[in-house]
């Protein structure tokens, strides 16, 4: 007993002793300086940052990232065009291939560095450079000059609509890059230190902490500060939504990003909360096989599709997703209402029929993927399923991993290849082309054309559209309406099925809260104001 | 002794080897391209292929277990592919955190669980032992998420009486900043007497270990149980009472000893259980331990990460089940010979 005692009373006079020395700080205290102590707080599911380099990110940080940072152009969702954000206004010349932007003046970043024309060009040169994320947005750039402090001009190899491509949610960030001084930017960065313009900067970030990320308000920011805005801003790591609905009841935290529909019907009725049904940018796609396969065959493919019931599949979903008309979500250019799958199963038995398939006929099965754990996607395949084995046909379904599910989708041997390829799809910026120029663009071999579409005349006017974008509207409309009539009618190359929609709760006393479907789960903090 | 103690070990290193060689295999069996998880769904060919090779994935599979190898001979467990840190650095930040939870789980269990079996095995096939078995039973078969998620509405949400979720009120960051020596707050907040977050984690930490010992507060009363009334039927219980001992005596004094042998092996491995039951139970209360890091790590396909846990769990199994080895065989030479 008395060896007990000893050895114990080392063990706390060794971490007592430990305790007198430094230790870090798991938090550094940073106030804002700004006035008040209104903090939002931010409850997401998953762990918040990967990336803290605005050139590479490419992942959940973009709910802190989009308040310490800002790009050129913003995405308005209400005017559906782009608005100033860095760049006060902008025009293109030489039919799309030269874009000017006019610089705001008076912003500094956060290491109280002047942000100009110069520290705009370094910081874009810099993402062109590295090539991370979604560095690619910038590839018609041919060069950037800065012949004023708030003049930027690009120069382009193609014309494209810059103005868009601007306002991307990820790589169009401006930052100081000379913000570490001596030391390697993208290390400095690493450690959790930022290099924005963006109304917050970063005051402490704990990763594997449940409150990750803590962001404090900046007091030079350009747009100013009024005493009913939030000083900080904190994101909760929640990983559970029905733990992060009780911390909303509780008022523990602001907002909440995703409620299930039976949650969400809940915070309808609760008066303390405010409650957003917005719809995204991102749709669930099934790709159909026209190279290989049973569905080579257009009638097999144009049956399947009959045998969609879209419908059904949106009354399942309870609120979480709107039935897609064509390949583009409502917002962008090119939607057109009136292009959602009908389901019509007489139809289809007849296509199958034609094609010798079905009752007195050959057997037919087709293979399908989708992604493991995602329960919309698990809803539209028992639908699926379901009604094709009313035709005759038996639907081999298999839920993977999305790395497992792409490599068999991307396999250089045909023969591995699904009949049926289900995934979402969301733009970069706001604009279709991303959808067209990966999706059904030929690809020897395939990387995301699941349909794996070879047609040389789609292919020519995918390649004309961002020219089209940049130049003619009304022109550029019109062609992606031809696009889709040709993919989804004519080749049947895919079922497009629902688009995504955000159902999120936050606390009534909040107020100016707008759902941005360009910028997914981003709560733009700055231009909330608060009663209490 | 010796021989005894160099043949666990030699035995606890192969199985350790085994794991190392199962976890990597593991590794490359998993269908599809681990750089995909590190570079994200819309990756271009040209990402694919920097990932591949910056990760090693280019390189021959025996390079690839041979380099996987030589680096945790160096504490190298490799780069997480989805947090883009080292493996060891995001164990090193989580797994404290999960010892703390399962630590204070364990020992609410043994002082629950112990007194519960002597209780029941001291009045057997009476009111209170039937009480007893028919609560043990029931806090091993309830299944944990629900438990934690029936807890968490009853006693957070609909009474108030202790926090929803989390370690810690996070604005104490702001005005009580915690330093870190072990990255296990309790006992950080304690050794620098930081008592607003020390208090504030305590509150915290009733609901989640209360879930954590229910299970082995279960088996070691009903192993408490067992062992006791084994001991008691020995030869040397019927003496103890012919020379006039209470039972009291008689089961304290001369039965438990013996009788706590088996729980205590037991117990060595409900911990390492529990580490692994704990992720569910962490994910509800927003504890931030492995359980969170294991989720994060799975639902994004980062297997140096999925690897990393399941060595630290496995290498931790067999630490213990080493531990208890030794200690047995100190207080029963008998150990040692079988």
């Amino acid at each position: 007993m008395r060896r007990i005692i000893a050895i114990s009373s080392a063990v706390i006079m060794a971490v007592a002793v430990a305790g007198c020395g430094g230790g870090k700080l798991r938090s550094q205290p940073k106030t804002s300086g700004t006035g008040n102590n209104k903090t939002f707080v931010y409850s997401y599911s998953l762990d918040v940052v990967t990336d803290w380099d605005p050139a590479t990110s490419y992942s959940n940080e973009i709910i802190a990232m989009e308040n310490i940072y800002e790009s050129l152009t913003k995405y308005d969702p209400q005017t559906k065009k782009v608005s100033p954000r860095l760049a006060t206004s902008w025009h293109a010349a030489d039919a799309g291939k030269t874009w000017t932007f006019t610089l705001r003046t008076g912003v500094k970043f956060h290491s109280g560095r002047t942000l100009d024309a110069a520290a705009a060009k370094d910081a874009i040169d810099r993402t062109i450079k590295l090539k991370g994320g979604p560095a690619y947005i910038w590839d018609s750039v041919s060069s950037i000059q800065a012949p004023a402090a708030d003049t930027l001009v690009f120069h382009l190899k193609y014309a494209a609509p810059l103005d868009l491509i601007a306002s991307s949610d990820y790589a169009a960030y401006i930052y100081d890059t000379k913000a570490a001084g001596t030391t390697d930017l993208k290390t400095w960065l690493s450690k959790g230190h930022d290099a924005g313009s963006g109304p917050y900067t970063v005051g402490s970030w704990n990763k594997g902490q449940e409150t990750e990320v803590r962001l404090t308000a900046f007091k030079d920011y350009w747009g100013g500060w009024k005493s009913n805005q939030f000083q900080a801003v904190e994101f909760r790591v929640t990983p559970q939504v029905t733990t992060a609905w009780q911390l909303l009841q509780r008022q523990q935290v602001s907002f909440v990003f995703r409620l299930t529909p039976q949650l969400f019907a809940q915070a309808q009725q609760n008066k303390s909360l405010h409650t957003s049904y917005a719809s995204s940018f991102e749709n669930l796609l099934a790709f159909f096989n026209t190279a290989s396969g049973p569905m080579a065959d257009l009638r097999v493919r144009k049956a399947v599709q009959s045998a969609i019931d879209v419908k059904g599949l949106i009354a399942a979903l309870k609120g979480s997703g709107v039935a897609a008309s064509g390949v583009i979500p409502e917002g962008l250019i090119g939607y057109h209402d009136g292009l959602t799958l009908q389901q019509n199963l007489p139809t289809a038995r007849s296509l199958l029929a034609a094609a010798g398939y079905g009752p007195g006929h050959k057997p037919l099965t087709l293979s399908l993927t989708y992604a493991q754990g995602d329960t919309d996607q698990q809803l539209f395949v028992t639908l699926l399923t379901s009604a094709l084995s009313q035709l005759g046909v038996k639907l081999n379904a298999k839920p993977e991993q999305w790395n497992a599910q792409w490599d068999q989708g991307k396999s250089t041997d045909p023969s591995k290849h699904q009949d049926i390829f289900v995934m979402y799809w969301y733009p970069d910026y706001a604009d279709p082309y991303s959808w067209f120029a990966n999706l059904f663009h030929s690809a020897n071999p395939p990387y995301f054309n699941m349909s794996y579409l070879a047609d040389k005349s789609v292919d020519n006017s995918i390649d004309a559209m961002p020219a089209l974008t940049a130049t003619d509207h009304a022109q550029a409309e019109a062609a992606y309406g031809g696009l889709q009539t040709e993919i989804i009618q004519n080749q049947a190359a895919v079922a497009p099925l629902f688009v995504q929609n955000y159902q999120r709760a936050y606390l009534a006393s909040i107020n100016g809260y707008v759902a941005n479907p360009a910028y997914p789960d981003v709560v733009f903090v700055h231009d909330l104001t608060t009663g209490s | 002794m010796l021989r005894f103690l160099l043949r666990r070990i030699g035995q606890a290193v192969a199985v350790v080897a085994g794991v190392i060689l199962l976890t990597f295999v593991i590794q490359r069996v998993i269908p599809g391209d681990p750089a995909v998880a590190a570079v994200g769904p819309k990756a271009s060919l040209e990402q694919l292929a920097q990932a591949r090779h910056d990760f090693g994935l280019d390189q021959s599979l025996p390079i690839q277990l041979w380099n996987y190898a030589v680096g945790l001979l160096h504490g190298d467990l490799g780069t997480s592919l989805h947090t883009h840190q080292a493996v060891r650095h995001d164990l090193g930040a989580a797994f404290p955190a999960s010892l703390e939870l399962v630590g204070a789980g364990i020992v609410l269990a043994a002082l629950i669980g112990v007194p519960a079996g002597v209780l029941a095995a001291r009045y057997r096939r009476r009111s209170a032992d039937a009480a007893i078995r028919v609560n043990s039973m029931l806090a091993v078969s309830v299944p944990t998420f629900w438990f934690a998620l029936v807890l968490q509405e009853l006693f957070a949400t609909k009474l108030g009486w202790f926090p929803v979720a989390g370690e810690y009120t996070s604005s104490l960051d702001q005005t009580s900043p915690l330093h870190i020596y072990t990255n296990m707050t309790l006992l950080d907040s304690l050794i620098t007497g930081n008592w607003p977050i020390f208090t504030s984690l305590i509150d915290h930490l009733v609901l989640p270990v209360i879930v954590v010992a229910a299970y082995p507060a279960g088996v070691i009363a009903q192993l408490t149980r067992a062992a006791l009334i084994e001991e008691i039927t020995q030869d040397h219980t019927r003496m103890e009472r012919s020379l006039g001992f209470s039972e009291r005596s008689v089961l304290l004094r001369f039965s438990m000893r013996p009788a706590l042998n088996p729980v205590l092996s037991v117990a060595a491995l409900v911990f390492a259980y529990s580490i692994v039951n704990t992720f569910l139970v962490e994910s509800v209360f927003n504890w931030p331990g492995l359980g969170s890091y294991a989720v994060d790590a799975i639902r994004s396909s980062d297997t140096p990460a999925i690897a990393g846990v399941t060595l630290l769990v496995a290498s931790t199994y067999v630490v213990l089940n080493l531990l208890v080895d030794l200690v047995q065989s100190m207080v029963d030479p008998r150990v040692r010979l079988s």
